[in-house]
């Protein structure tokens, strides 16, 4: 064995508890940045690629309503010129369906298919999982219906149309890129043939759907491809109602909250790997330093610099490389439970795969970052010269004022040891901190998104506006249903709001908020910057759109409907997560300009009189409101909706990740406090061991000695709890809004709970204290003979 | 006269590979109040681990210790500390004052532990610093900041600060000149004058001449006994008393 490989293995065996503390840091930074990665560069992607597996194409079409001249050829005729190829289907679709899913109902539209959907050469459908023992009567549901919609094979899951209620057994999960997430607007399911029949045969009147999967040239965009095919189409008939996603908006809908939520854990992650790097050059440095009597002992025998410096590097590379091995392979074990419940949101089948980069990456940071961190440390031995290092190295005693003297302070006596302890090791209070202020950021973001995606779901992320329920009549009795609503007393702030797509330059379509009186509009957060429009020649759009387009508050911008057109003026930014953040919103004044307002239907949009902090009491209380409208005007309603029932369903999704990520997060700031509080009392315990050996000889007890040392830790605990609590609560907005700004959430404005904030604070300070005392064990192992005679 | 400790078959074993070494065999040993009681020995005799198995600092493997009546060798180490901050007083070679504390602050951590009131206590600190010759301007240097002498003298001070029933010291001049090693020892004389009971262990019979009562250890043994009386400044009999007493001893 060579001498660098023997003075390594003394290294190793003489330096046991440091190479430990050192290596489980290793082992979590390599395994957050591996999960991080993998979740960015191999979970997310895979939406893209089934999408791609199943031939999705570049987006669809779907065409409802009145269908007479959509043949085929017509079909080909109006899109060849801009598509290399396209496949078109038939199949049913039930707008507005309202479906039980995870604790709550969502108000979605369903397409359903024969089990022709399984041999499509695009928009392919495919089977996940399945009871072959059902053989009548069943339905394949998306997948995701059975990650986070609560739904298992065998369950029943019931349709209603027109007062028939159409019953299914769930047979299996499929896998579809269009249609398999809630997100998107769309639902797609299969039944069998012969209920498929039976449902054609009683809705295909009013129902049929004809579906257009196409993948575009090279160079033709999907937003004008769109608007002009729908101008075309409705041109072959008026009465056709055109629909249609491109594919990134469809993968953005699936994909965006949980990148949302992802993306914070990156934040959250980044600076416990920060911490944990800061950590680990402070405890290499130490090492070095704990040990320069023997490294100057090994020098006077006649070990080169070089040769100390080679041991040194390749026993931390050892320790680096081994640690990040091993971090890696823990990211990949993991991985399953973050990606089961990441993938209950992006309803994709998604199994951990290898991913070259996610692996190469933490493994070549943690020890590329250990070796640089090493070599530049241990230039500092191969230059000292044998004899100073025999002393322990040059130590400079420099006390420049003696804090908190005995006989003036009115401290008692342990506290003014630690407050002395305190003042002589400002590295390691520095350290402390900052690591214990990153946790405490850490800890907070984590309390946000749970507050925010679990507690109290912030449903402004994922509708502009909310209400308590809406109620939609035919145009013919808008007026009758209003005055209805009205005059009830358990109904509050009608809003008129419908929603419509619009177009921007023949270029982009902007799903538009048309407001009959915005001053009723409840979400005072979704106009971040300028304001919402109050004349009829103003519009607010999404931030995300302005960027996109250059546009800026007081430009024009040119929206088209049909075949009218009108320049409005830009008054303010919005702020949605919703469309692929391209959405905007005018007043129904504005809107005249390009539509007929008095000819639509009425969508009223209202908040319950007395709401109750029951959310059972309040669903009741819309679906009375809801049921007795529709007992009165019957068939003029056309849609309804009840925002408390539709809550459960539309944040079961979230619920999971971040109830997760407090765990997971508040769990690693214990174990990276834990570890960090152990390395650095590890080497303060070594620096002051003679210190130790005195007091014990003098009287003093290993529990008060435990006690001053832990005690010494908490001036910098409580700070930081202080400083970072304030500075988290103020913060974490304006920082995750950095992130965020990419999904649309320009000015995030999450709450976030002062007990809550005060809990983490609190906690991690209580915590820290009893971890410190833990570790300040070792000071009962100190004899104060031992230590004597050893001097 | 009084005795402050008494051993009975005190016996120190170490065990080293397997192999055991007896340090210690069977002491039976009084050491009585008012005494400056000295420790010689050759190196590797077992006179610094009889001074602190005395002190309770180190446990004896066998045989009892008893300090003013109270049995120690049972007492756990919690205790043991307890214990020694009002009996107990000690001085090293290598002084092991805590440098990052002040002159004054050193003598006052250990006062701390037995005295409440920090202004009686600081005035006694201080009133004991002067009677080592430890200038005001000194109080609030650093161990680091004063010579090897004051060092020791402050750790003297320190020793004493608690009024101990007895103080150890180990080679207190060990690590001095001649010069300074003098003026510890004169400190030591001066208290132990006053009524301050005193163990020392020295290899250094000019040390030694200062104790009134000479014990010599032996292979772990007191190998020989030797009453010199109180210290009398220039008594020449007493020199070659001791080292006659010392030659019978092989020295």
């Amino acid at each position: 064995m060579n001498k660098t490989l023997l003075l390594t293995r003394s290294n190793l065996r003489k330096n046991r508890g440091t190479s430990i503390g050192l290596f489980l840091l290793m082992v979590i930074a390599t395994c957050l940045i591996g999960i991080s990665l993998l979740i960015f560069m191999d979970c997310y992607p895979s939406v893209n690629r089934e999408a791609v597996r199943l031939n999705g194409g570049d987006g669809y079409i779907s065409i409802t309503g009145d269908l007479d001249g959509f043949t085929d050829e017509k079909i080909t005729e109006l899109i060849k010129d801009d598509t290399d190829k396209h496949y078109t289907y038939h199949d049913l679709k039930l707008s507005n369906q309202p479906v039980k899913f995870g604790n709550g109902e969502v108000v979605i539209s369903i397409d359903i298919s024969d089990d022709a959907a399984f041999k499509r050469p695009m928009n392919r459908f495919e089977v996940i999982t399945e009871d072959t023992s059902i053989s009548e009567n069943y339905v394949y549901l998306p997948y995701q219906f059975n990650t986070s919609g609560g739904f298992k094979t065998g369950d029943t899951f019931e349709l209603t149309n027109s007062g028939r209620t159409y019953s299914y057994k769930v047979r299996g999960f499929l896998n579809v890129v269009y249609g398999g997430c809630n997100n998107t607007a769309l639902f797609a399911l299969v039944v069998d043939n012969d209920s498929y029949k039976k449902l054609w045969d009683d809705t295909h009147d009013e129902y049929e759907n004809i579906n257009i999967i196409y993948d575009l040239k090279d160079g033709v965009k999907n937003g004008k491809f769109r608007i002009n095919a729908f101008n075309d189409m409705l041109k072959v008939n008026p009465g056709a109602v055109i629909e249609g996603y491109d594919i990134d908006g469809v993968i953005s809908n699936r994909t965006f909250i949980g990148l949302i939520i992802a993306v914070s854990f990156l934040v959250a992650t980044s600076l416990i790997i920060a911490a944990v790097a800061m950590m680990l050059a402070n405890s290499i440095s130490n090492y070095i330093k704990e040990n320069m009597k023997t490294l100057g002992a090994l020098k006077a025998i006649g070990y080169t610099g070089k040769d100390i410096k080679s041991s040194l590097v390749v026993w931390f590379f050892f320790i680096a490389v081994l640690a990040s091995i091993i971090g890696i392979a823990t990211a990949y074990l993991v991985m399953p439970v973050f990606a089961s419940i990441i993938i209950g949101q992006m309803g994709v089948p998604y199994s951990v795969t290898f991913n070259l980069p996610a692996t190469i990456i933490p493994v070549a940071f943690v020890v590329l970052f250990t070796l640089t961190v090493t070599v530049i440390c241990a230039n500092k031995v191969s230059k000292i010269q044998p004899i100073v290092a025999l002393r322990e190295g040059v130590e400079s005693h420099n006390f420049r004022k003696n804090h908190v003297a005995l006989d003036k302070t009115s401290l008692s006596l342990n506290m003014s040891l630690a407050m002395k302890t305190f003042f002589g090791n400002m590295k390691q209070n520095v350290i402390t901190f900052i690591v214990l202020g990153f946790m405490i950021f850490c800890c907070v973001i984590s309390l946000l998104l749970y507050e925010n995606f679990s507690r109290k779901p912030k449903l402004d992320i994922l509708a502009t506006e909310i209400c308590a329920g809406v109620v939609a009549s035919d145009h013919e009795s808008r007026d009758e249903v209003l005055d209805y609503l009205e005059k009830r007393s358990d109904v509050t702030n009608i809003r008129e709001i419908i929603n419509m797509n619009v177009y921007y330059n023949d270029e982009e379509s902007l799903f538009c908020y048309i407001v009959k009186d915005l001053s009723k509009f409840k979400n005072t957060n979704l106009c971040y910057k300028g304001r919402l429009p109050s004349y009829d020649n103003e519009i607010a759009v999404s931030g995300s759109f302005a960027k996109a387009y250059g546009l800026n508050i007081g430009d024009e911008v040119k929206i088209d409907y049909g075949d009218n057109s009108f320049k409005y003026l830009i008054t303010g930014f919005i702020q949605t997560t919703n469309n692929g953040g391209r959405e905007a919103i005018f007043s129904y004044k504005a809107a005249d300009h390009i539509m007929d307002i008095d000819s639509i239907p009425g969508w009223y949009w209202f908040d319950l009189t007395n709401v109750s902090d029951d959310v059972e009491k309040n669903i009741e209380e819309v679906n009375r409101i809801i049921e007795e409208c529709e007992d009165k005007y019957d068939n003029h309603i056309i849609s309804t909706m009840n925002f408390y029932k539709m809550i459960g369903g539309a944040m079961t999704t979230f619920q999971g990740i971040s109830v997760m990520m407090l765990i997971v997060m508040c769990s690693i700031s214990v174990v990276v406090i834990a570890l960090i509080l152990y390395l650095l009392i590890k080497s303060l315990v070594y620096h002051k061991r003679r210190d130790y050996g005195i007091y014990k000889a003098l009287g003093y007890t290993s529990g008060s000695l435990m006690l001053q040392t832990a005690m010494s830790f908490m001036p910098s605990v409580i700070a930081s709890a202080i400083v970072f609590s304030i500075v988290s609560y103020n913060v974490a907005n304006p920082y995750i809004s950095l992130f965020m700004r990419s999904f649309g959430l320009m000015k995030c404005d999450f709450a976030i709970p002062v007990p809550g904030v005060i809990a983490i604070g609190a906690g991690l300070t209580v915590v820290s204290f009893f971890l410190a005392l833990m570790q300040t064990r070792r000071i009962r192992k100190i004899e104060a003979y031992n230590m004597l005679v050893a001097e | 006269m009084k005795n402050i400790i008494e051993t009975k078959k005190l016996c120190k074993t170490f065990s080293n590979g397997g192999v055991q070494q007896h340090v210690l065999r069977n002491i039976d040993l009084e050491i009585y109040e008012g005494d400056f009681t000295i420790i010689m020995g050759a190196s590797g005799a077992g006179k610094s681990t009889l001074l602190y198995s005395l002190s309770g600092m180190d446990k004896p493997t066998l045989g009892s210790v008893s300090f003013c009546g109270t049995e120690i060798t049972k007492m756990n180490t919690d205790e043991l500390a307890i214990f020694r901050r009002g009996n107990c007083g000690f001085v090293f070679q290598q002084v092991y004052l805590v440098e990052s504390m002040s002159v004054l602050d050193n003598i006052m951590a250990a006062g701390l532990l037995v005295y409440k009131d920090k202004k009686v206590l600081s005035k006694k600190a201080g009133e004991l610093l002067k009677a080592v010759n430890i200038d005001e301007t000194l109080w609030n240097k650093f161990p680091t900041q004063i010579s090897g002498g004051e060092a020791q003298r402050v750790g003297i001070a320190r020793a004493l600060i608690n009024d101990p029933a007895l103080v150890f010291a180990d080679e207190p001049t060990g690590a001095l000149n001649s010069h300074t090693g003098k003026a510890v020892l004169d400190t030591l004389t001066k208290f132990n004058e006053k009524g301050q009971s005193i163990i020392m262990v020295t290899h250094d019979i000019t040390s030694a001449r200062r104790g009134n009562r000479i014990l010599h250890v032996k292979d772990g043994e007191i190998a020989g006994e030797c009453n010199l009386g109180k210290y009398v400044t220039g008594d020449k009999d007493r020199h070659q008393k001791l080292s006659d007493f010392l030659a019978t001893m092989g020295w």
